[in-house]
């Protein structure tokens, strides 16, 4: 029971981890306020669930849910990191309606508000399933460590720091915003992936603001540009939200009450610690 | 049945969904052009709003108009809580637009987790709905509450364009939306004007939330989904106008009902959204034309 629990407990973090850090490669990083970014792991989740539901097997449809999300992303990008100020903020938070708007509709895909069950797992046994998304959480974290550190993680902070510097510098800001998101979106499609194989369904709601709350305060409280701060604010959210379990008696209240208190939390680093715990820059 | 005998229903459920819009729209674009930041949590003032007007009225079965007066004051009381615990001690740290952006966010968010907590997730029904009146001419069906709807809202644009223009408040609201620095300078203190500017808005969102459970009844995820729209009416109409956002409201709701003649009526959002998407690339400014916002 309890090995149980802290098996499924621990998958559920490390694929928070690759959708945080991820999430921290375009706002953090890059300085791209992406509210959408929790579509794009729905997306994810969708592509692969309908690629394995059709008899695909699931690396193939690992790596196309990352390539045909990241695919979106960069159309969307494309579009959108022209727009300035607020209204990139604007329209990629419309995106949430549009993909909930999307999923409930094209039935003979999604099968609506129904959802999709019975998606086959990748690894039976929820122990060696935990071990491959570690593997792959550590594969991803590997890269982002080195992006961040390389010439073009450079440009992404350089981007976010001072947009017009860094054009005067030479460099192509409009690619880069538009590579930044691309990159994101791929590992957000990749946690999408691990995390249907892992609940084996999936429904509209997984594109709820709720979820995405969720992500942005364990960014947050780990702090923007720091990926090390990223792994610290999801494991110490998701331990303080488990934790909650034990203090709210009524099992009805479990639900609201974490995200309440989740949400309390973000309010207050947004005052008070602005850096999060590890954090480089201020939100 | 052809389109034309069914376009004038479709025009009146257009400019019923559009009057909630732009009632929703005109408190976001309210604040948006005073205190300058996207007021999401308009939503939350709006389900909180609804769910004591359900409270008083279903609950503890005071009078129709009492259990508005009391929900609205408890709106406003809300409103300037938000604004006291969270947006002035953001706005004192000199944080940007995005730390505002996401605290608003959160708070709509967690007004609809608030509501579920207290009240289940079921949807609630008012108990005046059952008194509603429909009146039939010809091909057009409309019901009482639906009439109020749209006379109450234009009462109320009336009432705010009265203020915004003749009023000592709305020359300070309207010198502060144009330059807080100078505004400053000639005595306004901007603090008190804010807290107005968030009990105006806190009055239009109660009003519209009670309005809107009328029409469509409780549930703790309907601020989210109305403040959405009343945002998308704002950037259509001009994002930081006040008749602009109404514009937009009308607008939106009237493309959206005549829209679903061609497409299945859950694409109302996607329709709504397109919209945005198409304002927003080609003409960022709004239908009314308002200047874009170049400080961030």
């Amino acid at each position: 029971m309890i090995t149980d629990f802290f098996i499924s407990f621990s998958t559920y973090v490390i694929i928070y981890i690759i959708i945080v850090s991820s999430f921290n490669i375009s706002f953090g990083f890059t300085g791209l306020v992406n509210l959408g970014h929790m579509v794009f792991f729905g997306i994810g989740a969708y592509t692969s669930a309908i690629l394995t539901l059709h008899g695909m097997p699931w690396y193939f449809a690992l790596i196309l849910a990352g390539l045909f999300t990241s695919l979106i992303g960069a159309a969307i990008a494309a579009i959108t990191v022209r727009l300035k100020g607020d209204y990139f903020q604007i329209v990629t938070l419309g995106l949430v309606f549009i993909a909930i708007a999307i999923s409930r509709n094209w039935i003979s895909l999604t099968r609506g508000a129904l959802g999709l069950p019975g998606i086959p797992p990748i690894i039976k046994d929820n122990f060696n399933y935990m071990l491959f998304t570690f593997l792959v959480c550590v594969i991803c974290l590997a890269f982002f460590y080195w992006l961040t550190k390389s010439e073009t993680g450079k440009i992404f902070q350089a981007i976010r720091d001072d947009e017009t510097a860094a054009s005067i510098l030479g460099k192509n800001t409009y690619f880069y915003k538009v590579l930044s998101i691309t990159i994101s979106t791929f590992f957000a499609g990749i946690a999408g992936s691990l995390f249907v194989h892992f609940i084996k369904f999936v429904d509209p709601s997984i594109f709820d603001l709720d979820f995405f709350v969720i992500i942005l305060t364990m960014l947050v409280a780990g702090g923007l540009a720091s990926i090390t701060g990223s792994i610290i604010g999801v494991v110490s959210l998701a331990i303080t939200s488990e934790a909650l379990r034990f203090v709210v008696v009524n099992p009805e209240l479990i639900g609201p009450v974490r995200h309440m208190s989740l949400m309390l939390i973000l309010i207050l680093i947004l005052i008070y610690r602005p850096r999060g715990i590890l954090g480089k820059v201020n939100v | 049945m052809p389109l034309q005998s069914i376009l004038p229903q479709l025009f009146i459920n257009g400019l019923i969904a559009g009057s909630v819009y732009a009632l929703a729209a005109c408190g976001f674009a309210l604040v948006y052009y005073v205190v300058k930041f996207q007021y999401f949590s308009q939503g939350a003032i709006l389900t909180i709003g609804a769910y004591i007007f359900f409270l008083f009225l279903n609950l503890m079965g005071l009078n129709y108009i009492l259990a508005a007066i009391l929900s609205i004051i408890i709106s406003i009381l809300a409103a300037l809580t938000t604004n006291w615990l969270v947006y002035r001690p953001l706005r004192k740290r000199k944080a940007g637009g995005v730390p505002l952006l996401v605290a608003s966010i959160v708070i709509l968010i967690f007004s609809s987790s608030l509501m579920q907590a207290l009240f289940g997730s079921s949807t609630k029904t008012l108990l005046l709905s059952n008194q509603n009146k429909v009146f039939t001419f010809g091909f057009l069906t409309i019901t009482l509450f639906q009439i109020a709807i749209i006379i109450l809202a234009f009462i109320l644009f009336f009432l705010l364009f009265y203020i915004l223009m003749r009023t000592r408040l709305g020359k300070a609201m309207r010198a502060l939306a144009d330059n807080k620095d100078v505004a400053q300078i000639v005595g306004i203190n901007p603090e008190k004007i804010y807290n107005y500017t968030f009990i105006i808005s806190a009055v239009l969102g109660g009003i519209s939330g009670i309005l809107i459970g009328l029409e469509q009844n409780l549930y703790p995820r309907m601020g989210v989904l109305i403040i959405i729209k009343g945002f998308i009416s704002s950037v259509i109409g001009g994002l930081g106008s006040v008749p602009g956002a109404i514009v937009g409201g009308l607008f939106i709701g009237l493309v959206e009902n005549i829209g679903i003649w061609f497409l299945p009526s859950s694409y109302k959002d996607v329709i709504s959204f397109s919209i945005m998407l198409l304002f927003l690339l080609f003409r960022p400014q709004g239908i009314l034309g308002v200047r874009m916002r170049d400080d961030n």
